[in-house]
């Protein structure tokens, strides 16, 4: 038999399949890499009854705040390598292995820097966390599907289709 | 291009040493960053060595500072997880100032207090200890002491073995009251212990107050006279014979919940930490020379102790 060769093309991931990953992997991130993470801030803080409450005590000691931050910030970090070491070692997280999606570059080959900048948006602080708005806003009304991060960093996320 | 089963593996692989990386770091931040919130419901707020009123160390000598004693105290009577806090005493005393702080602070808070005495808790300790609802002491703790100190050294017949004089240039008359290094006139002595008298009697008034006693019983009692913690329960100067279990009985029974300890302590950076190692060092290698030569210890000048 001399059947034609199966046809694929690479195209932007579509959103649900990148949004099922993003879940998967921040799972994987709060079950495993924050796990110990979680001990130290149930210790280091009391249980408050109500948010007035948590707000007083907070603001009448701004050494916890400090404290916290570190802890969210050193735990960003861990989420930052989650995606940084995965992606530029394989392409691909745990999540985007489940979906079948991956990561490429624009240019040549995936850099360090790519992938890095990609994830910033893990950073609990300003202007970071204003990219936890924009970046789903770009995802969703650009043609390539790409998210600002994306854009900047000069990368894609992309799914193999399959024709006939 | 790597197979699927590669990828997985290798993506296990990073995942795994990540793991072990996170527990590494979370265990050096719970170190440096402490926990003093951690979990508990009493917290234990340690009063050691001489009390005195700023952070100053003194070579080799453990003390307690009333900054940071009094820091600790707020810190702890904001926290609603806490609902008592029992103060570790193991101390002599110290400066007047640093104890009253301490006792005032103690008073103003709205959480059951607790003074835990173990080894000694005598003069400005008890002091602080009698500002709590509740005073708990081994049988054979060192407590009372109701007496103030402000004793010094005098070397001014030392000066004349050695034909050294004294130049006084003074304006106003008792401006170097005290100096060692003048002979204390009788009208000096009398004006000074005319102070330490208040002093005194400002601690006994205290005492008094604290304890539900009244000032002439505490007055017989203030000789400066310390008593075994056997006797101080017979006077009434504490409450409890017993030690931290006791503590926690009493804890339970008042305000019938399961206790669990937190320790509040000041918080040291590492560079304080390797500081206090240093100077301890220093101090101890230094002491050898030094106590042959002067004992600095016996030399209080003017300050005031209880």
């Amino acid at each position: 038999m001399n059947l034609p060769k199966e046809r694929t093309f690479k195209g932007p991931a579509i959103i649900w399949k990148r949004v099922a990953a993003f879940v998967t992997d921040i799972l994987i991130i709060n079950f495993i890499l924050f796990f110990p993470f979680r001990r130290i801030i149930t210790n280091m803080l009391p249980r408050f009854g109500s948010y007035s409450e948590a707000y007083e005590f907070f603001i009448s000691n701004p050494g916890y705040s400090n404290k916290l931050m570190v802890v969210s910030l050193t735990m960003a970090i861990f989420a930052i390598l989650y995606f940084t070491i995965l992606e530029y070692k394989l392409q691909q997280t745990p999540g985007k292995m489940l979906f079948n999606i991956s990561v490429i570059s624009e240019t040549k080959k995936l850099r360090l820097w790519q992938c890095i900048s990609r994830s910033l948006f893990l950073i609990p602080m300003f202007p970071f966390i204003l990219l936890w708005i924009v970046d789903p806003l770009f995802m969703i009304f650009t043609k390539t599907n790409q998210r600002l991060s994306e854009i900047l960093s000069k990368t894609r996320t992309i799914e193999t289709y399959v024709i006939g | 291009m790597k197979t699927i089963k590669n990828k997985w593996f290798s993506a296990i692989m990073i995942i795994f040493l990540l793991a072990i990386l996170s527990f590494i770091v979370s265990g050096f931040i719970s170190v440096f960053l402490g926990g003093e919130a951690s979990g508990g419901n009493v917290a234990i707020i340690p009063i050691k060595g001489v009390i005195i009123v700023d952070n100053l160390k003194i070579f080799g000598q453990q003390v307690s500072s009333s900054s940071s004693i009094i820091d600790s105290i707020k810190k702890a009577n904001k926290n609603p997880e806490i609902k008592a806090i029992v103060f570790e005493i193991n101390s002599p005393g110290g400066s007047a100032v640093a104890s009253e702080e301490i006792a005032n602070t103690i008073k103003k808070t709205n959480k059951t207090t607790i003074a835990w005495i173990r080894e000694i808790g005598t003069s400005g300790a008890y002091w602080i200890a009698s500002s709590c609802d509740k005073i708990v002491a081994n049988r054979m703790s060192i407590t009372g002491s109701i007496g103030v100190l402000a004793s010094y050294l005098e070397f001014s017949g030392l000066l004349q073995d050695y034909n050294i004089t004294y130049q006084r240039l003074v304006s106003g008359e008792y401006k170097d009251i005290g100096s060692p290094f003048k002979h204390l006139t009788e009208e000096e002595r009398r004006l000074f212990q005319s102070r330490i008298d208040k002093i005194h009697e400002f601690f006994i008034e205290e005492v008094a107050k604290n304890r539900n006693i009244s000032e002439e019983r505490v007055r017989e009692i203030a000789t400066g006279m310390f008593y075994l913690g056997g006797e101080a329960k017979e006077m009434g100067l504490i409450d409890v014979l017993g030690g931290k279990e006791e503590v926690k009985e009493i804890i339970e029974k008042e305000l019938n919940i399961s206790v669990s300890f937190v320790s509040y302590k000041e918080e040291k950076k590492l560079i304080d930490l390797l500081g206090e190692l240093l100077s301890e060092q220093s101090f101890f290698m230094g002491r050898g020379i030094g106590s042959s030569l002067f004992d600095m210890r016996t030399i209080r000048g003017l300050e005031v102790w209880t």
